[in-house]
């Protein structure tokens, strides 16, 4: 017993130890002239493995450079012309550390090499003329957690919010605002998720005719939900900062009175929803904005008559949001809406983004 | 065991039988098949599209529409064979309607939804709620179909029960009533189990007819006879189609909690006779793994002969087998029955046959579905290559048989042949567990066989006919006088009433 225990003891060793050693990292070029990955880590003379694929619909290379080299790389290849394309796009010069072929689409390739003893971030790039401006992100060399992604000056600026762009299970790519109709957690079944972008995201009860909650961190996760007949629901991917523990939050004429509610769709404007839905026959359009910095959302209303009774929204003040209106009085978390309103905008500012010390993969 | 003297004859035999083989084996080469007459291609898909089809229409420009699980609507263009985006981020929808170009209805879990293109850029921007009059417990098999629309332009959809295979959900849609939680398939909120009506005057949400366990199939006759297709399970011993008539109850009982006036008693405690005699039979019984195991849309051959002889027959889609079904149908005493025959074997069709539609040239599409059980993804199409096919035109219901009309005269001398035809009845229990073995299975004696003057008609007096029962008759080789073979010579015929 004390022998096998002991073997497995050195087995699970000799595993551990060399799954420390290497890496496999998958690196994929996506649409909009970028990586599916604004950066990773690797460890100093770690062994690594790039599965780099191809999935956009035009043709990518993937250079990793030595530390701020990437743009003398990039105007090298600009500079050679006509005789880039015979090397693939990767200039002979001692700045490139490792590269790859172009890819066409839908084509993969994989690169294995050591990574440097010093620590540093290395650029890699896609060097096909025009692209390596933007197309590009960070290799950590490091044993160090990373950098608060939201300030990180080694990738784009574009992708500040969101370390990896989830790959689309569409037959288009995955745009935001982005919307599913789908089961989600603590939501009558009528539920729509809706990402304001990649990293923000609310849930709105198409059956109950509110905004349930929001969380930040990524966005909803369908795969089980999908699988088959549709019984799991979808997960969420981030941390809730919001949740609405009111019953219902808005009143039509009495501040303590449940109205009847009628959910009648929505309607997209550059892909951002705007709810219709009727409380005590009162037709309303919500549309929900992410606030700056993702520091919570905004509501805009706007009734379709000015108001004929006062409009209430309850809130709870514990929890946790700071709410400011464009329109009305508060008084102990709840705003009254004069009648003749056509228009409120509700802030909910949240406190900030709890950045982790984010680490590679 | 032989012995050791009968090895001889079997091995002349043996040879003589491989020196026929190849005499007659260049015939055989040439035998009569459904590639002769139909063509199944697979329509190329996008990158990356799941394509789990829950919807298919064409717009008034020829484009498809068509939805799939993830909650794409995407358009086809048959001439460029392009496919676009025209809406996404929807719950399982599984129908669709075109309205026109830039608008669209479909059935997802939650509503009916009106979908429009309002900036013309191609992809939709409008999501309306037609209706979401109707429960939703949050369990997994209270799917939604439909729309069908009538003649009025009203809209039939059909609501699924909720299987005991998973719970509901803490947050409910709609009055929760426990009365028929008991069961395998339950009816906790509002029309689950019915087929309803959305009344385009009203614009109210009608509770239509109950009954229905997992209604995946609406459509109409030539005449505009609503009928809806069923499962075998609970109260369901094989899988029906069923006519469907306003306030008429279908056997599965869970739905009955929600009828006007029903007593509040667990529809299980009634017995089964009460029952029996509150439903209304199916118009067609498909005996199950005779002909199907699942059958999904049926769809009325409205093209006008482009898709062969059978204008003004319906189809249905079968989810299990590479197959369609092809329905005969009349009316008997006031209500509608009739048979069913294989159509579509061998044309290199795919199983999951969940959507039918034809396009403007009469080629007939599918849109294939697995959605968690047997089937296959994917879209055909079947193309009629112009020449008819030997097929069961009719089989009507005489005073002492049976007779078949056929789409070509038959050789008669062969269809003469009382031996070439073997009937058999057997029914299907109505009860509560889930399917029912062929039951009271008896061979039935053919007594007479007459072919018409003309060899389009056979005729049949057999030695029983008894209504309540599945008559099933298999056939031998029946063929032309120049050699084409009848293609299914397998038929069922549901008898409700006599003649």
């Amino acid at each position: 017993m004390y022998k096998v225990a002991f073997r497995l003891f050195v087995v699970l060793f000799a595993f551990r130890s060399w799954a420390q050693s290497d890496t496999t990292i998958t690196l994929q070029a996506i649409t909009g002239l970028q990586f599916d990955l604004a950066r990773f880590a690797v460890k100093p003379n770690q062994k690594v493995k790039i599965l780099f694929k191809n999935e956009d619909d035009m043709a990518h290379n993937l250079v990793i450079t030595q530390p701020d080299k990437r743009l003398l790389v990039v105007e090298t290849v600009i500079k050679m012309g006509d005789k880039a394309q015979a090397v693939n796009y990767v200039p002979p010069m001692p700045e490139v550390l490792v590269a790859s072929k172009i890819l066409v689409p839908n084509t993969t390739e994989t690169i294995t090499f050591t990574a440097p003893a010093t620590e540093g971030v290395y650029p890699y790039v896609c060097t096909y003329p025009g692209h390596g401006y933007v197309m590009y992100g960070a290799m950590y060399v490091t044993t160090k957690p990373l950098p608060l992604l939201a300030t990180d000056p080694n990738i784009p600026p574009s992708r500040q919010t969101l370390e990896r762009i989830p790959s689309s299970p569409h037959p288009f790519p995955l745009e935001y605002p982005l919307l599913y109709r789908t089961f989600m957690p603590d939501c009558s079944p009528a539920a729509i998720a809706v990402a304001l972008s990649a990293s923000h995201a609310y849930c709105f009860d198409a059956g109950k005719c509110y905004l349930r909650y929001a969380w930040r961190g990524g966005f909803v996760d369908n795969t089980d939900h999908w699988k088959g007949n549709g019984n799991a629901l979808g997960k969420i991917q981030g941390t809730i900062y919001f949740k609405d523990n009111v019953t219902y939050p808005l009143r039509v004429g009495k501040a303590d009175k449940l109205p009847e509610v009628d959910f009648k769709g929505y309607t997209l404007t550059n892909r951002l929803p705007t709810f219709r839905y009727a409380i005590d026959g009162v037709e309303v359009r919500e549309t929900l904005k992410a606030l700056p910095n993702d520091e919570g959302v905004s509501r805009t209303f706007v009734f379709s008559k000015p108001t004929t009774q006062t409009v209430y929204l309850v809130t709870q003040p514990t929890d946790g949001i700071t709410y400011k209106s464009s329109v009305g009085k508060w008084q102990n978390g709840t705003l009254t809406l004069p009648k003749g309103t056509t228009k409120c905008v509700v802030t909910m500012q949240a406190p900030p983004v709890a950045h982790g010390a984010h680490h590679g993969h | 065991m032989n012995s050791p003297k009968s090895r001889g004859p079997h091995k002349r035999f043996l040879i003589v039988y491989f020196l026929v083989q190849l005499i007659i084996s260049p015939l055989f080469a040439q035998r009569d098949t459904i590639t002769n007459y139909y063509e199944t291609e697979q329509i190329k898909l996008p990158k990356g599209l799941r394509a789990e089809t829950g919807g298919m229409d064409f717009m008034p420009d020829g484009r498809l529409v068509a939805c799939f699980h993830l909650g794409e609507v995407m358009t086809y263009n048959p001439k460029t064979k392009v496919w676009k985006k025209f809406a996404e981020g929807l719950h399982d929808p599984l129908g669709v309607a075109a309205i026109s170009n830039t608008e669209i209805l479909v059935m997802q879990r939650p509503e009916l939804t009106r979908i429009k293109d309002t900036n013309n850029d191609g992809v939709a921007d409008v999501y309306e709620t037609v209706t979401d009059d109707f429960g939703m417990s949050g369990n997994y098999h209270e799917f939604a179909f439909g729309p069908l629309k009538d003649k009025d332009g009203n809209y039939f959809i059909a609501l699924n029960v909720a299987s005991n295979g998973a719970g509901i959900r803490p947050e409910i849609r709609g009055t929760y009533d426990s009365l028929s939680r008991d069961g395998r398939m339950y009816s906790c909120v509002p029309y689950r189990g019915w087929v309803m009506k959305y009344n385009v005057k009203t614009q109210k949400l009608e509770p239509y007819a109950s009954g229905f366990r997992s209604p995946n199939g609406l459509g109409f006759d030539a005449k505009g006879r609503l009928y809806v297709s069923d499962n075998q399970g609970d109260w369901r011993g094989t899988s029906p189609l069923y006519h469907v008539e306003k306030d008429k109850f279908y056997g599965h009982v869970a739905s009955l909690i929600w009828k006007k006036d029903f007593p509040r008693v667990k529809p299980l405690s009634l017995p089964v006779e009460q029952l029996d005699s509150m439903r209304t039979r199916e118009a067609i019984a498909f005996p199950h793994t005779e002909i199907a195991h699942s059958v999904t849309q049926p769809l009325l051959d409205n093209t006008g002969g482009k898709f062969g002889p059978f204008t003004g027959q319906l189809f249905i889609g079968e989810m299990d087998y590479p197959r369609l079904v092809r329905l005969l149908m009349e009316e008997v005493g006031g209500q509608m029955q009739g048979a069913c025959v294989a159509f579509g074997d061998g044309t290199g069709l795919l199983k999951g046959n969940n959507r039918l539609v034809f396009d403007k040239n009469g080629d007939l599409w599918i849109g294939h579905n697995d959605h968690g059980w047997v089937g296959d993804e994917g879209l055909s199409r079947i193309h009629w290559k112009g020449k008819v096919p030997l097929e069961i035109m009719a089989m009507n219901l005489t005073k002492e048989g049976f007779e078949l009309t056929f789409s070509l005269p038959v050789d008669a001398k062969i269809a003469a042949n009382p031996s070439l035809y073997k009937f058999q009845r057997y029914y299907y229990k109505y009860h509560r567990p889930y399917g029912s073995p062929k039951t009271d299975v008896a061979d039935v004696a053919v007594r007479e066989v007459t072919v018409s003057p003309d060899g389009k008609k056979v005729s049949f007096k057999l030695a029983e006919l008894k209504a309540g029962y599945v008559y099933d008759l298999k056939m031998g080789e029946l063929k032309t006088a120049d050699g084409k073979l009848l293609m299914n010579r397998a038929i069922y015929y549901t008898l409700n009433k006599l003649k």
